[in-house]
């Protein structure tokens, strides 16, 4: 086993890390998550300087890049800037999808307008009725010569007000089993019949949500992604990556703010000595230290196996349950060593428990991480005794 | 317009340790490119950038600078090419080996048009080796440049001195040292990242310059040493403003200071 980052993601990493403390310093996430506007100008930053283009084929503009230095990136987003590491691997499963199943027309559109800047193409698949019960979706799509018509509601749409396009979910009733029915579509979000209903949030104010009502809304027949009625599977393709994605941002800002709860243990005076001296306080921060090793020993685990081509359906639910808790515990942990200082809005810490709290329940429940792990265990275990 | 930019590995100040007895430990240091010689690095690159030509990196020292992510680095930031020139004679060269064997590969890369220095090296500087430079080329060397541009076969460069700017036309070849104002330097992506390392690099030695015995250090370093900190005494002085700066002249009259 090679632990070592590569030279050229060593460099990479160097260099987006420069790039963060100059086009997104915490001042402005601060600022903006205050304001609950959507980075602009750090993402377009990010777009300056290739980062968006990674895994991007060279003909839209991109850079081949390796499912690892994508992970390495999403967690140094994490870090300095949670909302951009939470944009961006958004936009990994919608974006990928139109890699893989895009035709060129919507690839030339939509993966040349990302690598230039634009917002992640919006995921459309919650509705009211359908969570973590995806299949269950109602939204429909009636044909009317070279058009197709929807109708529907999505729920908890991120991005979708701010992106240019909404990748479409789609269930056709008539078809018994759901998971055979279910067809992608490439909408664009300033289409007639697009109603946007923005959702409270506790936290991701930067990384605004919304309801999306759909009430006849007309796009060409050519805005389907893939084949029809395959949506699911083309969806499924990429929900592993987009999980890790969301997984390595949230080691980024359980690293941050360990680094905010060991810096404050130093510098913090009571009793007459800084309060990293009582044991109390290095119990907590060993602990922490422990997660964020293990998570992220987990990330690249992950990474490594999909680069190389290993099925991760066990490995990634694994990953998300563990390190959506973790991450959490570990700024939970922060805010207790920061005390008071750690409860205010002055400090960071509670934005990122605000946030990363939400990975418990984004890209896949923790339940639902127990459903897809637990019968992969015990088919693995009746495999294992022959 | 083809542009030679030199520079300078150093130690990342941050990593350099303090020893008990005030000696200085490089063990641990993270080497990488000096940070002056990085907007030199970026000046050379938008000039050529700007009037079509190449740039050629140069640096000297010892096996260290052959380091091949830090190569990369270097390319990444936009030289179309690199040379060093690597011996461990040149380990802790002074200022004057430096220039010494800078001017004599410069002559052995052969045809350029201008040939960049950043303001001072990031460990020591010292701020003498692209003068010297000039100097040993016999060319026409100006330090401080804050701006350059291409005019007519020639450049008009800006030197920001201490109460002006000076403007003057510059013929060429010349040498110029730059100062950190001068561009803030590019982050290279991963395509650039990528590109670096099929960039040509060549490697010569003190031995393929014809040195003729000049390339010698003239400077004897005896020791280094960081001078003694002090412990901070940390007194809070509470009461009201007046109050306190009473109080804080008290203390600056018990310590000899007032």
């Amino acid at each position: 086993m090679d632990f070592r980052m590569t030279e050229e993601q060593e460099l990479l990493i160097q260099s987006l890390e420069e790039l963060l403390e100059r086009e997104a310093p915490e001042s402005l996430m601060a600022e903006l998550d205050e304001k609950k506007e959507f980075p602009y100008q750090s993402w377009q930053a990010l777009a300056d300087h290739g980062i968006l283009g990674l895994g991007i084929p060279e003909e839209y503009g991109g850079t081949p890049a390796d499912i690892m230095t994508m992970t390495l990136v999403c967690e140094t987003l994490g870090k300095y800037a949670f909302p951009l590491g939470i944009v961006y691997s958004l936009g990994m499963i919608t974006i990928l999808d139109i890699v893989q199943f895009g035709s060129k027309e919507i690839k030339a559109e939509v993966l040349g307008g990302f690598v230039q800047g634009d917002p992640p193409v919006a995921l459309g698949i919650t509705e009211p009725q359908a969570g973590s019960d995806s299949a269950a979706l109602k939204t429909r799509a009636d044909f009317d010569g070279e058009d197709v018509i929807f109708n529907g509601q999505k729920m908890y749409c991120t991005l979708s007000k701010q992106a240019k396009y909404i990748l479409l979910m789609t269930r056709d009733s008539k078809i018994e089993n759901p998971y055979e029915g279910i067809s992608m579509w490439m909408v664009p979000t300033d289409s007639p019949g697009l109603r946007f209903n923005q959702v409270s949030k506790l936290g991701w104010w930067s990384v605004p949500t919304y309801e999306v009502y759909i009430e006849n809304t007309r796009v060409p027949k050519k805005s389907l992604v893939g084949e029809m009625n395959c949506g699911w599977p083309q969806l499924m393709a990429n929900f592993e990556i987009e999980r890790l994605a969301l997984c390595a941002a949230s080691v980024g800002a359980a690293e941050a703010a360990f680094e905010d709860a060991a810096a404050y243990a130093n510098q913090r005076v009571q009793f007459g000595k800084p309060i990293g001296s009582f044991q109390a306080v290095q119990h907590i921060l060993t602990d922490m230290a422990v997660k964020i090793e293990n998570m992220r020993n987990y990330i690249y685990k992950i990474a490594w196996m999909m680069d190389n081509d290993q099925p991760v359906r066990l490995e990634h639910a694994l990953c998300k349950l563990y390190v959506a808790r973790a991450a959490f515990e570990v700024c939970d942990d922060a805010m207790q060593i920061l005390g008071g200082l750690g409860y205010t809005t002055d400090h960071r810490v509670q934005r990122l428990w605000r946030d990363v709290r939400l990975m418990r329940i984004g890209g896949g429940t923790d339940e639902i991480m127990y459903n897809i792990a637990g019968p992969q265990i015990l088919k693995r275990a009746k495999k294992e005794r022959g | 317009m083809n542009v030679i930019v030199c520079y300078k590995l150093a130690p990342d100040a941050g990593d350099i340790e303090v020893r008990n007895d005030g000696s200085i430990s490089l063990e641990r240091a993270e080497w990488g490119i000096g940070s002056f010689d990085l907007q030199a690095i970026e000046a050379g690159v938008r000039l050529a950038e700007a009037t079509g030509g190449k740039v050629t990196a140069l640096s000297v020292g010892p096996q260290k600078i052959n380091n091949s992510k830090l190569k990369k680095d270097l390319l990444s930031r936009g030289p179309d090419e690199l040379t060093l020139v690597v011996d461990e004679a040149l380990n802790n060269a002074d200022t004057a080996l430096t220039a010494v064997v800078l001017a004599q590969a410069i002559r052995k890369l052969g045809a350029f048009d201008v040939v960049l220095c950043g303001e001072g090296s990031a460990d020591l500087y010292f701020q003498q080796v692209g003068l010297q430079l000039g100097e040993r080329l016999g060319l026409p060397t100006l330090n401080a440049v804050s701006k350059i541009e291409e005019e007519d076969g020639a450049l008009i460069v800006e030197r920001s001195l201490e109460d002006e700017v000076e403007v003057l036309e510059v013929p060429l070849p010349a040498v110029l040292s730059v100062t950190t104002d001068i561009h803030s330097p590019r982050l290279p992506g991963m395509k650039e990242i990528l590109k670096a390392s099929k960039k040509p690099v060549s490697e010569w030695s003190l031995a393929d310059l014809d040195l003729d015995g000049a390339a010698k250090n003239r400077l004897e370093t005896i020791s280094t040493r960081a001078p003694k900190q002090a412990q901070r005494k940390q007194v809070l002085i509470p009461g009201s403003p007046e109050e306190a700066a009473q109080a804080l002249v008290g203390y600056l009259k018990k310590e000899g200071i007032l």
